[in-house]
């Protein structure tokens, strides 16, 4: 008997405390064949769960801190002169990985992050003459810090829109934060290895692709993503306790990429929960990651004092799910 | 046919029994003390405007009553209607009256009036029905004689009617005494005609609706059956339109392992692909048995 996502995901707990969600957003990432944004303060256990999934799948991780003085060519690799052969050879970079964390990605100028996100959406790395395809499954997860944010290159929301899912990492509780204490203060838990195969992940993927979303479904999805660009009386509490328009505070909605990533999304949701089907709860716990990077809100979202995802979930809530 | 009938009316009976409980969410809460029907006169005259009245009591203090549904006056013309609402100590009194005529002599029913509303005793969805009545056309009033006519005639006349008038008082006479001893209820004091107070209509049970769920499914096991079903036993677990199943497990109603394992079932049938249909509704129909059992 095939190992299910489930068991991965039960694997990947042994090792992470608590960030489910990360841990939750890794795996849908991995069947959608996609990459996620994180957005969180350090410390918060974002490498040890690339490291640890790599690990379960006996992939390869790989790790590039994302600095100003970055070079395309220190990610993809270049090509280099060798004297004893007297012929030039391609070192390959580090986006040769299963899993790739681009750690502080709004560190680096808009050159060297087009090019993780060319490689991303190619899925292929082209040096001088040579094309090599990028290993698969092939997941990136790229952080960004929302507290430091002085001497960064914020990524435009078009190259935001590449990533399938944005996600905010939260702190733990206090019950996660002792269990983190006892669990690795003393000794650290090595991550679990062999869980799954690399050849297990490619036969998932094609599972999440045959789930079934009904028709009804569809249609909550589109309406979903068409709420986002007529927001019409949806309202939200803003700071100073007053209502206000979520259509006075966004400035373009979410793209039909956002669609379509909803529909993958909510296809994988329902494979680790071992359904052949997706339900509305698939389509309505992804629809504020799939939007949250999608949507272009504007000044007034700051002015007004309003939380950005408190207007997505308002927008989610004004869509009846079928 | 006789299947299809059959289906076709208890899908109907649930769809509206449904509906009635999904509007709970928005009925107001009330505790109904007194919800009365009545008329000015129980024998109105042909042709001569009378009034019904529709009298509501609550404790709360209100200012407007929503879901009141007056009965069909179809062998009545309305003239008019006059809604008042008056805040008193012990709540509000709504009073609503209608002015009627009758164009026919006879008999005439008139169905109960309804109030649906969330029972504030119990937080339940009920509908209150007021009682119904029987009202008396009679003719109009005694013409006077046409010039010309003879004494003996008129005499003979005024005699004809003196006796249908005794055969008339006589006949409500022994109405009211065959009334009396039936122990008709006490006629209160603002209407004429006997009324009897509110009876709150206890809203049907989760059991109740479960049951039906599973004839509905059993008779006609589609996915648009499914579909119906699902919506009206999540209204009936107090789920409402556009939430999503999660949603609806969170309900107090849904805390029963067997109710969440029937949501969860229809869940299925109501979203499943075609192929899995025919097994997903037998295991639907299954998980309302182990409810029912």
């Amino acid at each position: 008997m095939s190992v299910r996502p489930a068991t991965l995901t039960a694997a990947l707990e042994r090792t992470i405390v608590g960030q489910r969600g990360v841990l939750d957003a890794l795996l849908l990432a991995l069947l959608c064949n996609g990459h996620v944004l994180l957005e969180g303060p350090p410390g918060l256990a974002k490498t040890l769960a690339c490291r640890a999934l790599a690990a379960a799948l006996d992939g390869e991780f790989k790790r590039i801190q994302f600095t100003p003085d970055l070079l395309p060519s220190d990610i993809v690799g270049t090509r280099v002169f060798d004297q004893r052969e007297s012929a030039f050879a391609t070192v390959l970079g580090p986006i040769f990985a299963n899993v790739v964390l681009a750690d502080e990605i709004n560190r680096a100028p808009a050159k060297v992050q087009s090019a993780l996100l060319e490689s991303m959406q190619e899925r292929q790395v082209t040096i001088g003459p040579q094309t090599h395809p990028l290993p698969d499954p092939f997941v990136v997860m790229a952080t960004m810090n929302p507290l430091d944010s002085e001497g960064t290159y914020a990524l435009p929301v078009a190259q935001m829109d590449r990533f399938l899912m944005k996600v905010n990492v939260g702190y733990p509780s206090r019950a996660e934060e002792l269990e983190i204490l006892e669990r690795f203060a003393m000794n650290e838990r090595r991550p679990l290895h062999g869980v799954a195969t690399l050849a297990d992940v490619r036969a998932w993927r094609e599972e999440a692709r045959a789930v079934h979303v009904d028709e009804k479904l569809k249609r909550y999805i589109v309406d979903l993503v068409a709420s986002t660009r007529e927001a019409g009386g949806v309202r939200v509490p803003a700071g100073n306790g007053e209502a206000v328009s979520v259509a006075s505070l966004i400035d373009y909605g979410a793209s039909p990429r956002a669609t379509l990533a909803l529909a993958y999304l909510a296809r994988a949701r329902a494979l680790l929960e071992d359904r052949d089907f997706a339900l509305p709860d698939d389509v309505r716990a992804v629809a504020p990651h799939a939007l949250r990077h999608r949507i272009g809100f504007n000044y007034r979202l700051t002015t007004q004092g309003v939380a950005a995802d408190a207007a997505i979930d308002a927008l989610i809530a004004s869509v009846p799910a079928p | 046919m006789a299947r299809f009938l059959t289906v076709a009316l208890t899908l109907a009976a649930l769809s509206c029994a449904a509906a009635g409980i999904g509007r709970a969410q928005t009925l107001q809460r009330l505790t109904v003390t007194t919800f009365v029907l009545g008329a000015d006169t129980s024998r109105p005259q042909i042709e001569v405007p009378f009034h019904l009245v529709v009298t509501l009591n609550v404790r709360e203090r209100i200012s407007a009553v929503e879901n009141l549904e007056l009965p069909i006056l179809a062998e009545l013309e309305l003239l008019g209607d006059e809604r008042r609402l008056e805040a008193r100590p012990s709540g509000t009194q709504y009073r609503e009256t209608i002015t009627v005529v009758a164009h026919h002599t006879g008999s005439i029913s008139i169905a109960p009036a309804t109030l649906q509303a969330i029972d504030a005793r119990d937080g339940r969805a009920k509908q209150y029905f007021t009682n119904p009545l029987t009202l008396q056309v009679v003719g109009g009033s005694l013409e006077p004689l046409q010039a010309g006519e003879s004494f003996a005639g008129a005499a003979l006349d005024l005699a004809r009617r003196a006796l249908l008038w005794g055969l008339g008082i006589a006949c409500v006479a022994a109405v009211l005494i065959l009334a009396l001893r039936r122990r008709a209820p006490p006629v209160p004091p603002p209407v004429v005609v006997a009324v009897a107070p509110a009876r709150p209509v206890v809203a049907r049970t989760l059991r109740d609706e479960l049951g039906d769920a599973l004839s509905v499914l059993r008779a006609d096991p589609t996915r648009a059956t499914a579909v119906t079903v699902r919506a009206a036993v999540w209204r009936t677990v107090g789920g409402s339109e556009g939430e999503t199943l999660a949603d609806v497990l969170h309900r107090p109603a849904a805390a029963d392992p067997r109710v969440r394992d029937v949501l969860r079932a229809l869940e299925r049938a109501a979203f499943t692909y075609d192929a899995d249909l025919a097994a997903a509704v037998p295991a639907a129909c299954a998980a309302l048995e182990r409810y029912l059992a």
